[in-house]
């Protein structure tokens, strides 16, 4: 038996398993996939690149399974027409990230899709159920990209109290597997939001490299920072910082940014190169904590297969019965 | 029942749940409510002389039958260099100055010993059922003499490399410590503090890497927690904040208003109390000294200068200088008696495993 969850309930998924809108790697191939194995694809519109959104939008168009469209919220807010381009393509919801969703709730809602903010703390919770949210994400430090500080043993539960069963709560942050799963619906969630578990799947659209070397890293691995934020002339509003894999750059710059932002231009330059090069000692992989657990590069069906298989027995009390699907 | 009992089984103790050694905040008193209670009760005895630690525990022996936990550093000794010991002085003088003291007065150095042949003969006496250390394990001499008493050992793992190297080298069990953690970071193979997982990705990763049980730490206070650690593979839990505000505790009566008004965002982890990284509540000298600072002295060092600091300023009612230690979850402690805690936590515990069962 899949397990039933208000979540899965609201959204008509079969499983309580959410695609993180990675920017450029969650494209709709990745959503389809997902979303075909009976969980949630959100693509990833991030900053909101017209071209880019037309394209896989396009090919999204008709597809029958539920799927959403994630957004930057504050970058949304600089080209607020990229809001009507995801709509046309029909999705079941909007997810907005950093950043207030007011502005957006109600075209997003006479539209007929359902709001699905994810959420660092609780004045972001307040504010998100204040403009309407229908599901609440709460993203702890674990995850990979960009967040904020605290961590989801601590974060989950208090949005859960918070929202006090008017609204599902997704987990989201440092889970890659079954026992993620039931662990976050033991401290009241109602499902889980995956990202870098995603990029290292088949349909992810991420270089080779990058997902070999997700494959590769251990726990220790990662590190959140404004590094590669700053390397690439990209600025973000606080309290976000965004977690990658310590690479050579990383381990140069920690703890030296104010040189980095003296520098920026030179370095800006360099790491562009590299980005386009896909040289990961220098371009970031963007990855969260999650990143031990991950060791293989399946299909995404497959992924979200074993993740409802083993959370179910976990939740049964059936330990050590890591099974996978395949 | 509990879906995993290595840990019960190996401790021989009613509940998987560890009482969190903290050293200066408690003593025989919090270990004998959480014994009785089931839990394992963990005494911190790496500030303790050999005559207070038999007195501690022969109280707990006296008052109750159960299983015992001492807890011991074991870091490598660094001397404090002279130039060291001034650039940290001169970091404090506006404080020193502020609370009419004398800088250049001659203070007690801070009291924090590893693990050694004096302690381990205190361990051979007293016999504890399990002994836990913090920063790594002491040299092969000592710890198979700890084990040679009959002794379990257990040991903090902040990385899946210190799991595995704990394992490798003889540990009973491991203690998954996640970030959130309150307390010394017990890191011994790395520096890296902004490299630290949080506790729930940490503890499935290390629960894949050793075959030893593993015990989650950080963050967890309530039977949701608890719950949760378990489904990510831990066969127990450290829990520590949760019990700062019990009345068995010896937290001051300042310390107590502080931990009251604290929540989730109130800790940081700072290196300025001690010179290690710990987490504690954010105070005065945190917040304008660090909460890293480089001139911090090596551990124990940072702690010298401070001593008199700390007493000054407690004498007015403030904790300007005060390492109170706590985790993410402080804001979850709660002013009950600790046995009783320890119950609910189980049964809570139990509960939500159970309701999710199906």
């Amino acid at each position: 038996m899949p397990i039933t969850t208000p979540l899965t309930q609201l959204l008509g998924i079969t499983h309580p398993i959410l695609l993180a809108p990675m920017d450029v790697i969650a494209g709709c191939r990745l959503v389809k996939a997902v979303s075909h194995a009976g969980g949630f694809g959100v693509l990833g519109g991030g900053y909101g690149e017209r071209a880019w959104l037309e394209r896989e939008t396009a090919k999204l168009a008709g597809f029958a399974a539920p799927f959403g469209i994630g957004f930057i919220t504050w970058s949304l807010a600089k080209r607020p027409e990229l809001l009507d381009i995801a709509l046309a393509a029909k999705p079941s919801a909007i997810m907005l990230s950093f950043g207030d969703p007011a502005p957006f709730a109600s075209r997003i809602k006479s539209a007929g899709a359902r709001l699905i903010c994810q959420v660092q703390d609780e004045a972001m919770a307040r504010q998100a159920l204040d403009a309407g949210a229908d599901v609440l994400i709460a993203q702890g430090t674990e995850a990979g990209g960009h967040g904020a500080t605290r961590t989801t043993v601590d974060l989950v539960p208090a949005i859960v109290d918070l929202a006090a069963g008017r609204v599902p709560v997704v987990a989201a942050g440092g889970i890659a597997d079954g026992r993620g799963l039931a662990a976050m619906m033991m401290l009241g969630a109602s499902g889980v939001l995956l990202g870098t578990r995603f990029y290292a799947s088949q349909e992810a659209d991420g270089a080779d490299e990058a997902k070999r070397r997700i494959c590769a890293a251990t726990s220790g691995s990662t590190v959140r920072g404004i590094v590669f934020d700053l390397s690439r002339n990209n600025v973000w509003p606080a309290p976000f910082t965004g977690r990658c894999l310590v690479n050579d750059h990383a381990r140069r710059w920690i703890g030296r940014e104010v040189e980095l932002m003296q520098n920026v231009a030179a370095v800006a330059a360099d790491y562009a190169v590299a980005r386009e090069a896909g040289n990961f000692d220098i371009a970031a992989v963007i990855a969260g904590e999650a990143v031990g657990l991950i060791h293989d590069i399946p299909p995404a069906a497959e992924i979200v297969e074993r993740i409802a298989v083993e959370a179910e027995q976990v939740l049964a009390g059936r330990r050590n019965s890591i099974v996978s699907a395949a | 029942m509990w879906p995993d009992r290595r840990l019960i089984d190996l401790f021989k103790t009613e509940l998987p749940i560890v009482l969190a050694p903290m050293a200066g905040a408690m003593d025989a008193e919090l270990v004998i409510a959480v014994a009785e209670a089931g839990g394992l009760g963990s005494l911190p005895s790496a500030l303790l002389s050999p005559e207070k630690a038999r007195e501690q525990v022969q109280i707990i022996r006296q008052r109750v039958r159960a299983p015992l936990n001492m807890n011991f550093f074991c870091h490598t000794p660094i001397d404090l260099t002279k130039e060291a010991e001034a650039r940290w002085k001169q970091r404090l003088t506006g404080y020193y100055t502020e609370h009419g003291l004398d800088p250049a007065a001659p203070v007690n150095a801070a009291n924090r010993a590893p693990f050694d042949a004096a302690f381990c003969e205190v361990v051979e006496e007293l016999k504890p059922e399990i002994v836990s250390f913090h920063f790594g394990l002491p040299e092969p001499s000592l710890l198979k003499r700890v084990k040679a008493a009959g002794c379990l050992v257990i040991s903090s793992a902040t990385t899946v490399k210190e799991a595995v190297w704990l394992e490798q080298h003889g540990v009973d069990a491991v203690i998954a410590q996640g970030a959130e953690a309150g307390g010394h970071r017990g890191m011994f193979l790395t520096d890296k503090i902004s490299e630290q997982p949080g506790t729930f990705a940490l503890v499935p990763q290390v629960a894949d890497a050793v075959k030893v049980p593993v015990i989650a730490a950080g963050g967890i206070a309530d039977g949701r927690g608890i719950a949760a650690a378990f489904a990510l593979g831990a066969s127990g839990v450290q829990v520590g904040s949760a019990y700062l505000r019990c009345p068995e505790s010896k937290i001051s009566a300042g310390g107590r208003k502080a931990l009251a008004e604290a929540h989730d965002d109130s800790t940081v982890i700072t290196n300025v109390m001690t010179g290690r990284p710990a987490r504690g509540v954010q105070n005065r000298l945190m917040r304008e000294a660090g909460p890293i600072s480089p001139d911090a002295p090596p551990f124990p060092h940072a702690a010298t200068a401070l001593a008199p600091l700390k007493a000054a300023a407690e004498k007015q009612g403030k904790v300007d200088f005060t390492n109170l230690w706590a985790g993410q979850a402080v804001a979850l402690g709660r002013e009950v008696p600790a046995a009783e805690l320890t119950r609910d936590l189980a049964k809570s515990a139990l509960a939500r495993m159970k309701a999710l069962a199906g």
